[in-house]
């Protein structure tokens, strides 16, 4: 069991304070630099995490004491040997080279006053304590003390290939803490229904809690068990809203979807049907589609949010007030009835907007859609009306990103002030506050049961927030570039993302662990879905290509025990090659959005560039 | 993005090779070539500003000159203005501790769409119309029930409106029906004698898209009018446009 470290010389010297002297602090580092160069090879791995974090907390003390000239020749002789995977925070860290230029920056203020964490085995940490307390100018193991976080554990030391899958974020590894709370990643169970055309006559189980109905036919995808999953969180844990008759309608219809759906594995692959937007140029940036895949959104870089219906049955709005009060309110069809025919088109288009939309989402009954903009807020518009409802103000700043959760009513934004809220449609101000991040959130999703809210930030970690208590639950680091998607699989217990760096990066949620790997892409993955029974993970990228990898195979026969979650020991195949299952290239259209419709078929939207 | 069009380093004029050179340094290899004349029109406005500001701020210290220091003034002066950076983490942690201690708030069952209260919307009407004709007395009650009588009538249907009603009068009961939210407009109505009709006018629809307004037909006996669930509206029929008048006083309030 191991013990975290506390150091020895307390927290009493605040973050703006300077160690000894700024003309010496080349020779402390080179001083470190000679030793670790020169420890055994077993420890070097892990003791050169150092050089980073103490290479930028050094510089940055001393810009923040002013003293230029020294910041400038100790960045031109110790930058070139970082780590690959930090060029792109060195190439900002140059650009600061006076107090005042710090000023401005949130990201690299928040990244001083924070503690770099680091995972060392012990035998490494007593190695480094000792050296650096022997010598009689022990000003560098006061940075260390000061800057950094070192997270022991016992245990063999970690090789540089685990090492390297797991660093690349601002804020270092995550603490074994961070990640030890339990998460609640089981679904939620769904209520039972007749299934009104089916003939067979199956007693069905009768779910604990449920009134029996008449003959409940069993969901395809729903468990048996009468005990409650104990990975699930309680039906209560947070409000949800009821299911109203239009969403059992619907629910019905998902089963009656689900039996006809297409089973899909290595030997059965998805069909593919892209949507490209024409003449876009290079204004499209937000995609979603509705989950019965009827409707498609765009937002767009002119501010617009334009609103396609993907089948036949054109988009209406309701009828104006005077003729809704002419119809015959007890006919069956009323619902149609109340529908404009004189506005039937296949495009609406939704202005209000001041900036461009960066993100879409539908609700899951489809009566709201929900944009985001650089201009700060999130704006609510009726479908039925195609009209503004509410504009939700609170970032003031642009925000990135938002989306529905799965049972409507609340939603998620995520924006440049780093934090991501959540709201709920009645309220004016967000409900939750999820503070935590380094730099921008750019990407938020929900868990399929709604009490957890995943966020990916250009901090490069990933974070799971609980929606109860705003806690955050888990920290994922390893990718190397800022995140831009995210998605859980359908069962709720793992997690996938991608980022810059290309790579898609697969989490076990239960244990917050990473599990695996899958390099292939060349550019920074933008879209990530899981077929609608978690057989098959499609990544789309800006390499123009969509890309499909098997996901059973990717998480069976899984190392997460505790010592691997202790010691962060991850032993990652090389097996990407094995579990892609296809690469579908574009003509020149970065993909934007992926989306498995409720029989599989995978739909993609990407906007066509033309080069 | 479209590929890098530059201007060859022997046409260009050096502020333009500096830009250049700048954008390079900081690893962006990809952009329009309009971006550095945009680069270079933001770096001669700031400056100017700046400067500007400063020579202000040396004077009022009755200076001769301009120092570092009104510059500095003037830099953060500027830098407080325009370009204001997201709060800090501390606050943002603080902040987030207080919203979240409070539980999350229970969902009221079969309440319609949920919206918070009209005035965090953008629901109501932003616009009202201008008045046609002359304006003919109207009632200073705010609540108002329009009577078939010789001369005119006003009403000014509100939220909600009952009126009781009797032999020669009409009643609108309004339901306000959500999303929308009404905004009372009082409107004048001038009923020609002859005509033992009544019309009385009745809100728009709050809905951008309907800006008709649609008066009511009633007959000559009481006529009890019901609206609908979605707004409040009183049964129309169109039966002679031309003689119906409307027109909201100037001192009309919204609700």
């Amino acid at each position: 069991v191991a013990v975290e470290d506390q150091p020895d010389v307390s927290a009493v010297l605040s973050a703006y304070n300077q160690q000894g002297d700024p003309t010496l602090y080349e020779e402390y580092y080179s001083g470190l630099k000679h030793f670790i160069e020169c420890s055994l090879d077993c420890h070097r791995a892990e003791l050169s995490q150092l050089f980073y974090p103490l290479f930028v907390h050094m510089y940055l003390e001393l810009v923040y004491n002013q003293h230029e000239s020294e910041a400038k020749s100790f960045f031109e002789r110790f930058h070139g040997d970082q780590e690959c995977y930090y060029q792109d925070d060195l190439r900002v860290l140059s650009s600061l080279t006076k107090k005042e230029h710090m000023k401005g920056n949130e990201t690299m203020l928040d990244f001083r006053t924070s503690k770099f964490v680091l995972r060392i085995s012990r035998d490494s940490y007593q190695l480094l304590k000792r050296h650096l307390q022997e010598k009689q100018n022990n000003q560098i193991w006061n940075i260390v003390q000061e800057h950094l976080y070192i997270d022991i554990f016992d245990g063999m030391p970690r090789s540089k290939q685990q090492i390297d899958a797991m660093v690349g974020s601002l804020a270092g590894e995550a603490k074994r803490e961070a990640n030890k709370a339990k998460v609640f990643f089981g679904l939620l169970k769904e209520p039972e229904f007749d299934v009104p055309l089916d003939d067979e006559d199956e007693e069905g189980e009768n779910e604990e809690g449920k009134p029996k109905k008449k003959k409940p036919k069993k969901d395809s995808v729903g468990s048996k068990s009468k005990k409650q999953d104990p990975n699930a969180p309680p039906q209560n844990r947070i409000p949800l809203p009821e299911l109203k008759d239009s969403d059992k309608l619907d629910r019905v219809m998902n089963m009656k979807e689900a039996a006809r759906r297409v089973r899909l594995g290595p030997e059965c692959l998805p069909s593919i049907c892209f949507y490209t937007f024409l003449n876009a140029y290079q204004g499209l940036t937000a995609v979603d589609i509705t989950d019965d895949s009827s409707m498609i959104v765009g937002g767009f870089a002119d501010s617009t949010v334009r609103v396609w219906s993907v089948t036949p049955k054109k988009l209406r709005s309701v009828k104006t007030a005077a003729d809704l009060s002419l119809i015959d309110k007890e006919s069956d069809d009323v619902l149609e009835r109340i529908m404009d025919e004189k506005t039937a088109s296949e495009l609406k288009i939704l202005y209000g907007h001041s900036g461009p939309v960066y993100g879409t989402s539908f609700s899951p009954d489809r009566n709201y859609l929900l944009s985001c903009s650089e201009d700060g807020t999130v704006r609510l518009w009726s479908l039925q009306t195609f009209t503004c409802l509410v504009g939700y103000k609170g970032h003031n700043y642009p925000v990135w990103d938002t989306q529905f959760s799965p049972y409507g009513y609340y939603f998620v934004s995520g924006g440049h002030d780093r934090v991501a809220r959540l709201w709920a449609t009645d309220h004016y101000q967000p409900l939750r506050i999820f503070a935590g991040h380094l730099a921008d959130v750019t990407c938020t999703r929900f868990h399929p049961n709604s009490n957890y809210i995943a966020t990916g930030s250009a901090d490069r970690t990933i974070r799971l927030w609980d929606v109860l208590n705003g806690n955050c639950v888990r920290i994922f680091t390893g990718h190397k570039g800022p995140i831009h998607s995210l998605a859980f699989s359908p069962n709720g217990r793992f997690l996938a993302t991608g980022a810059t760096d290309g790579r898609v990066l697969l989490w076990d949620i239960g244990h917050g662990l990473m599990v695996g790997e899958l390099k292939g892409h060349t550019d920074t993955i933008y879209a990530l879905r899981f077929s609608r029974d978690g057989e098959i993970l499609a990544s789309g990228s800006m390499d123009n290509t969509v890309r499909l990898w098997d996901a059973v195979k990717a998480f069976e026969d899984l190392e997460t025990d505790d010592f691997t979650t202790a010691t962060g020991h991850i032993n990652l195949p090389e097996n990407s090659q094995d579990l892609l299952l296809g690469t579908y290239m574009t003509k020149s259209t970065p993909v934007v959005h992926l989306h498995f419709t409720r029989r599989n078929l995978l739909l993609a939207a990407g906007a066509y560039s033309s080069q | 993005m479209e590929p890098a069009k530059m201007a060859s380093p022997k046409s260009a004029p050096k502020d333009a090779q500096v830009m250049a050179q700048i954008l390079k340094d900081m690893g962006i290899t990809e952009y329009e070539p309009r971006v550095i004349n945009q680069m270079l029109e933001f770096a001669y406005r700031y400056v100017t500003t700046i400067l500007e500001d400063a020579k202000i701020y040396s004077s009022h210290a009755k200076k001769s000159s301009v120092d570092a220091d009104d510059v500095r003034l003037a830099i953060q002066c500027r830098t407080d203005q325009s370009f204001t950076s997201p709060p800090p983490r501390d606050f943002l942690l603080d902040i987030a501790r207080q919203k979240n201690q409070t539980p999350l708030p229970l969902i009221k069952p079969y309440s319609g769409p949920r919206l918070p209260p009209d005035r965090y919307c953008l629901t109501a009407p932003n616009y009202r119309l201008k008045s046609l004709q002359k304006k003919v007395s109207s009632s200073a009650g705010r609540i108002t029930v329009p009577r078939l009588s010789v001369g005119a009538v006003s009403s000014r249907p509100s939220t909600p409106t009952l009126g009781t009603p009797s032999a020669q009068t009409v009643s609108v009961s309004a339901k306000v029906g959500t999303p929308v939210s009404l905004s009372g407009q009082r409107f004048t109505v001038q009923i020609p004698s002859s005509q033992a009709t009544v019309k009385s006018a009745t809100p728009t629809t709050p809905t951008v898209q309907n800006v008709l307004i649609n008066p009511s037909l009633i007959g000559p006996k009481n006529i009890l009018i019901t609206t609908n669930m979605v707004s409040s509206q009183t049964t129309a029929s169109e039966s002679n446009p031309l003689k119906r008048k409307h027109e909201d006083d100037d001192d009309y309030d919204n609700l």
